[in-house]
């Protein structure tokens, strides 16, 4: 600062200071309580879950066998890749719905659910528990809940991965919008504008170059989802992936396994390219 | 001197039991500039936001166009205060949007809330009077760029005019040059002095270097401690007064 400095005194004043007080010894024995506790952990977790590396070297030949048979992949077009090809435009459909049409569900309830935005504290709360419940159960558990409304198939799959993904989209957009600068909201409110024309030209213009990475995540995540619940009768290459292990295929299961190689990275390539075109 | 526009009588703040204003009493007419100088932690900042109503005042009138705000409630509260305008040194737009886009957010209030859920809504007659006020502060060609490819200086500015696109006739302005280089900084002051001088507005600024009040403002009040400890024109203000009021920062770095 440029107040004037004319006539300072600089002697140290060592009678006014306080005294410090080291805490190293005591921070020290909380470190170390900390390290015995995560110890303690991983000894109940190993012995929960049944975890002996001897095991696997035992075993090492099923798993060989079973390798072994799925070499060469199976490459018929029209038993093997053109199936293959179908299914995974399934799964990339199931992805693309669940991420997308969760979009209004998980922007209202992140704009209720984050503390900066949110009208009222019930509204908070009451927010914050949906986007909890729908976080806390797995889309698969929907999957299953939607079967048996609408039968099998793909549609369930979507409306499963809608439901879950609110939940955690919505969580990750309300996080977002209470970390983003606040500055801009309160230059909003203090010119008269209310709660709703805060957050339109405030708050979600801020954040929108992290909500759209977010939904990419998200759409990442979504369809590598898609893939597990194929596996429960969803569709989808996940589908004929369950398919080819129980009828035995096991080279066209490797072939659809390469398939959804390149999916993920395809999926993966495209949405860092976007986020980095929103970046500069 | 003209009626006061913003009337403040025995302001008082504390801040978990500690005093952080007592008892300030000061007023700005239309016309006029005038500069808040103190120490770090004087109180000027909780002052302004106090008047804004940003921050809530323990006890105090505030009288704002010759309306008690203490008096008023709800909606026609709102209303008395849409008078004052704040500028901050953080200055406080969206980046992401364009110059004209952030000084129509200046009349959000007196938008539909339809209409102001995106700038694609805003009303044209809105948009022509945010181009008037980004013309008052020199940047009507700057209107259609961001403002994060703007200068300091420039979004500074591009704030003022949404202070004015909020039709205030006080405007206060916490350290509305702390974060601009000196060019800049003198072309802001410029400006806010012009608001004063030229178009009647009353002004309110927190500065932090005596000599930009002593080049700009009409009169200088300083607050030392939460207690203002001197009101007087700028002509009469002596380095005396001055060292007095920055003591708490020499004490600090001694
Ligand atoms: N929200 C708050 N909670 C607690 N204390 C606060 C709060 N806001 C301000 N204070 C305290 O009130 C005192 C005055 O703060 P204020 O920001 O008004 O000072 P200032 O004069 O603007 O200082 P500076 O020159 O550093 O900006 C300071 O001691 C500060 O710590
Ligand atoms: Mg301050």
């Amino acid at each position: 600062m440029s107040a004037p400095t004319t006539g300072a005194s600089v002697t140290p004043r060592p009678d006014t200071a306080p005294r410090p007080v080291r805490r190293s010894r005591r921070r020290w024995f909380g470190w170390a309580a900390l390290a015995a506790v995560v110890v303690w952990l991983h000894i109940l977790a190993i012995q929960g879950t049944g975890f002996e590396p001897q095991l696997l070297v035992d075993g090492w030949k099923g798993m060989a066998d079973f390798l072994a048979q799925s070499f060469p992949p199976d490459l018929n077009w029209d038993k093997t890749i053109k199936p293959g090809l179908d299914a995974t435009l399934i799964t990339l459909w199931i992805g693309l719905l669940g991420t997308t049409f969760s979009v209004p569900t998980a922007l209202l309830l992140a704009v209720f659910g984050a503390r900066t935005t949110s009208p009222a504290g019930w509204t908070y709360q009451l927010a914050r528990a949906i986007l909890s419940f729908f976080r806390a159960v797995p889309d698969i558990v929907f999957a299953l809940i939607f079967v048996t409304a609408v039968g099998l198939g793909p549609f369930p799959g979507v409306l499963a991965l809608i439901c879950h993904n609110t939940g955690v989209m919505g969580k990750l957009w309300a996080e977002a919008m209470e970390e983003t600068d606040g500055g801009p909201q309160e230059a909003l409110r203090s010119a008269g504008a209310n709660r709703l024309q805060q957050v339109a030209n405030a708050t979600l213009p801020m954040v929108v170059p992290q909500f759209v990475g977010l939904l990419l995540y998200r759409f990442d995540v979504n369809v590598r989802s898609s893939l597990v619940l194929g596996l429960v009768g969803a569709g989808g290459i996940g589908l004929l992936i369950n398919q080819s292990i129980k009828t035995f295929r096991f080279d066209a299961m490797l072939t659809h396994i390469l398939i959804v190689l390149v999916l993920i990275i395809v999926v993966d390539q495209l949405s860092a390219f976007v986020r980095r075109r929103l970046a500069a | 001197m003209n009626r006061p526009l913003l009337d403040v009588t025995s302001l008082a703040k504390s801040f978990g039991g500690r005093k952080v204003l007592d008892g300030v009493d000061f007023s700005v007419s239309p016309g006029e500039l005038v500069a808040f100088l103190g120490a770090n932690g004087s109180g000027k900042s909780t002052t302004l936001r106090c008047v804004m109503g940003i921050t809530e005042a323990d006890a105090g009138t505030i009288k704002l166009g010759g309306q008690d705000l203490g008096l008023l409630q709800g909606k026609s509260l709102q209303q008395a205060r849409r008078r004052a305008a704040m500028i901050f040194q953080k200055i406080h737009l969206v980046p992401r949007r364009t110059a004209l886009e952030n000084v129509c957010t200046g009349a959000l209030a007196r938008m539909s809330t339809g209409r102001s859920l995106s700038p694609l809504f805003f009303p044209d007659d809105i948009l022509q009077e945010a181009m008037d006020c980004l013309d008052r502060v020199g940047l009507a060609d700057r209107a259609h760029d961001r403002v994060s490819r703007l200068s300091g200086g420039q979004q500074q500015r591009v704030a003022v005019a949404r202070a004015l696109c909020q039709r205030a006739d006080v405007v206060l302005a916490d350290e509305p040059v702390s974060a601009l280089d000196p060019h800049a900084a003198e072309q802001v002051m410029q400006l806010l002095a012009g608001l004063a001088h030229e178009h009647g507005l009353a002004v309110a600024a927190v500065l932090h270097q005596p000599d930009l009040a002593l080049r700009h403002a009409d009169r200088a009040i300083g607050l030392l401690g939460g207690r203002l400890v001197f009101d007087s024109p700028v002509s009469s203000l002596g380095a005396a007064d001055l060292d007095h009021l920055y003591a708490p920062d020499r004490m600090a770095a001694a």
